[in-house]
């Protein structure tokens, strides 16, 4: 292997990249002893979109920031619009959101199961994924209308109610998903070829996880129980029974189990939602309900979504625009703050494999 | 906590916003004391964001630097205002590694210098010289409008308010010639 020190870009065009970005990486050999992450590829403008638009003009966009999980931020947004606005929904529209919220959450470990697995080659494990997910998008598409962006979670409670016998879909696919997860054990987390890749790579502290505000599947692989739905409940998680998954290791492995592990928490809460689903209205009457106005005042809600603490920081000017609106995923941090350093001394061929493991969706950092 | 806030550092009332979710307003001056104080005294060691309104009509941008502690779940939002013009504070990054990116983010957004902060280079734009997108003053459609042109063959540069005045009118047209078709018809019937 010659010492020659070279300089190559990892994406944004590699079907190893999490998204629109890229890492330019400095080489010796296989080597990496520079990273520098580069987004910009994506960058819709979002956050100044809202503000020149009415509160209900802006949710149609805000599913938009996340393609593999838009729920999280139709929560936040329709979360942080109810608090300014002091609005309270009802109990259905609660577990309902908790239902799509769960939904979502599958769909999109099913996602990164298939990025993990396919990072290091485990093509089949990835086709499976894809097709598993897609039975949640099919329920999806019969709640909401849509595939990807629902649109669903509106302030004020959701769009619609459940179709009929909707609940009964759910449970027989949470059934199916129950024996199926099994079967990624086998072909996927205890693979002797993942196993041998993961185990040992990518490895963080659990000081610096805190320190630098990693969260998520990175946090809790370090040993940190921090999960949003226990620490700070929102909706109805405070009534629900589920655990918090942790692993000790903070290497890609631990971080792999512990979202496999969370998979089969979000199976159980469901099973509690579908069981305890209440009956009654799942929308309030807002006032004014166009031309919607939110106080001079600001907030800062935050939910977990697959990948963490997904926060959204929103202030009023007492008119029917946002003044400001800043979202707050993990992608900023993961993709600069630890990528970036945790990159260094690893070898060129984990790139793909630790990126996955972090969470990244860079079109949340391009907001 | 709050008393000794409220004393050291002559602020209003910490406001609790809902349960575990506090604020507070403080001086310039004051703030990066009132963060090192939490961190290293009440265990607020995650810094999760820092973000700024664009108040223009009062001339200045209020930044809130929100704070969290894993150990009791509680977050607390300070916010300053600094003045809009020539906009500049001290960079937190000696005390928090993840500030370097959240105010490269905030310098691009909002042109802010982050003194001490050594890399403020583009983030997501690309050799950008016009005023910061997310101030106030800087007008999206405009920016389009002088910037960019549009395909041909593409309906997006079709001024709405004329086209649908021009198809009300073809309707309209199309509508009076049937009910003269019609009036017509029914005249030749009669004779």
């Amino acid at each position: 292997m010659s010492n020659k020190h070279i300089t190559i870009f990892h994406g944004p065009q590699h079907p190893g990249i999490t998204g629109n970005m890229s890492v330019e990486l400095d080489l010796i050999g296989e080597t990496i002893q520079k990273a520098t992450t580069h987004v910009g590829y994506l960058h819709r403008g979002f956050e100044k979109l809202v503000e020149r638009r009415t509160v209900i003009q802006a949710f149609t966009i805000v599913c938009r920031i996340c393609v593999p999980e838009p729920d999280p931020n139709e929560a936040n947004f329709a979360m942080a619009v109810e608090e300014l606005a002091g609005l309270e929904v009802t109990p259905r529209a609660e577990y309902i959101r908790v239902m799509v919220l769960e939904l979502s959450r599958l769909a999109a470990q099913f996602l990164w199961m298939a990025g993990q697995s396919g990072s290091i080659g485990l093509y089949a494990v990835g086709q499976w994924a894809i097709a598993d997910r897609d039975l949640i998008l099919d329920l999806f598409e019969e709640l909401t209308g849509a595939r990807v962006y629902h649109m669903y979670i509106y302030p004020g409670g959701v769009r619609r109610d459940l179709p009929e016998g909707f609940l009964g879909r759910v449970s027989t696919l949470l059934n199916y998903m129950k024996k199926r997860l099994k079967e990624y054990d086998d072909v996927f987390i205890n693979n002797a070829s993942f196993k041998n890749r993961a185990i040992g790579v990518g490895v963080i502290s659990q000081e610096e996880a805190i320190a630098n505000g990693y969260v998520g599947q990175v946090l809790r692989a370090c040993g940190v129980e921090a999960d949003v739905r226990k620490d700070a409940p929102y909706l109805v998680y405070e009534s629900l029974d589920f655990k918090v998954p942790t692993q000790t290791a903070g290497d890609v492995y631990a971080r792999a189990l512990v979202r496999r592990a969370e998979m089969d928490q979000s199976v159980h809460i469901l099973e509690q939602v579908v069981k305890m689903m209440p009956e009654g209205e799942v929308m309030i009457k807002m006032p004014t309900h166009r031309k919607f106005k939110l106080p001079k005042d600001d907030t800062w809600v935050k939910v977990e979504s697959a990948r963490g603490e997904f926060a959204y920081y929103m202030a009023g000017d007492g008119s029917e625009k946002i003044r400001r609106m800043q979202v707050r995923g993990p992608s900023l941090v993961h993709a600069y703050t630890l990528l970036e350093s945790l990159l260094v001394g690893a070898e060129l061929s984990d790139v793909a494999l630790i990126m996955n493991s972090l969470g990244i969706c860079p079109p949340e950092i391009e907001r | 906590m709050f008393s000794e806030i409220k004393n050291r550092f002559a602020t209003d009332d910490v406001e609790v916003k809902r349960k575990g979710l506090y604020k507070v307003v403080v001086k310039h001056e004051r703030l990066f004391a009132l963060i090192v104080m939490l961190k290293e005294m009440y265990d607020y060691k995650t810094l999760n964001t820092i973000t700024c309104t664009d108040w223009i009509e009062e001339g200045h941008f209020a930044l809130t630097y929100i704070m969290t502690t894993l150990k009791r779940n509680e977050t607390f939002m300070l916010q300053t205002m600094i003045l809009r013009e020539e906009a500049h504070t001290k960079s937190l990054s000696y005390l928090f590694k993840q500030a370097q990116i959240m105010e490269r983010d905030l310098h691009e957004m909002y042109g802010i210098k982050f003194e001490g902060n050594e890399n403020l280079k583009e983030l997501s734009l690309e050799n950008w010289v016009h005023t910061p997108p997310l101030r106030r003053e800087f007008d999206t459609l405009e920016f389009v409008n002088n910037h960019l042109t549009f395909r041909d063959g593409r309906d997006d540069n079709i001024d709405t308010k004329a086209e649908s005045k021009r198809l009300r009118a073809i309707k309209k047209a199309e509508k009076e010639a049937a009910k003269k078709a019609k009036e017509s018809k029914k005249a030749e019937d009669v004779q």
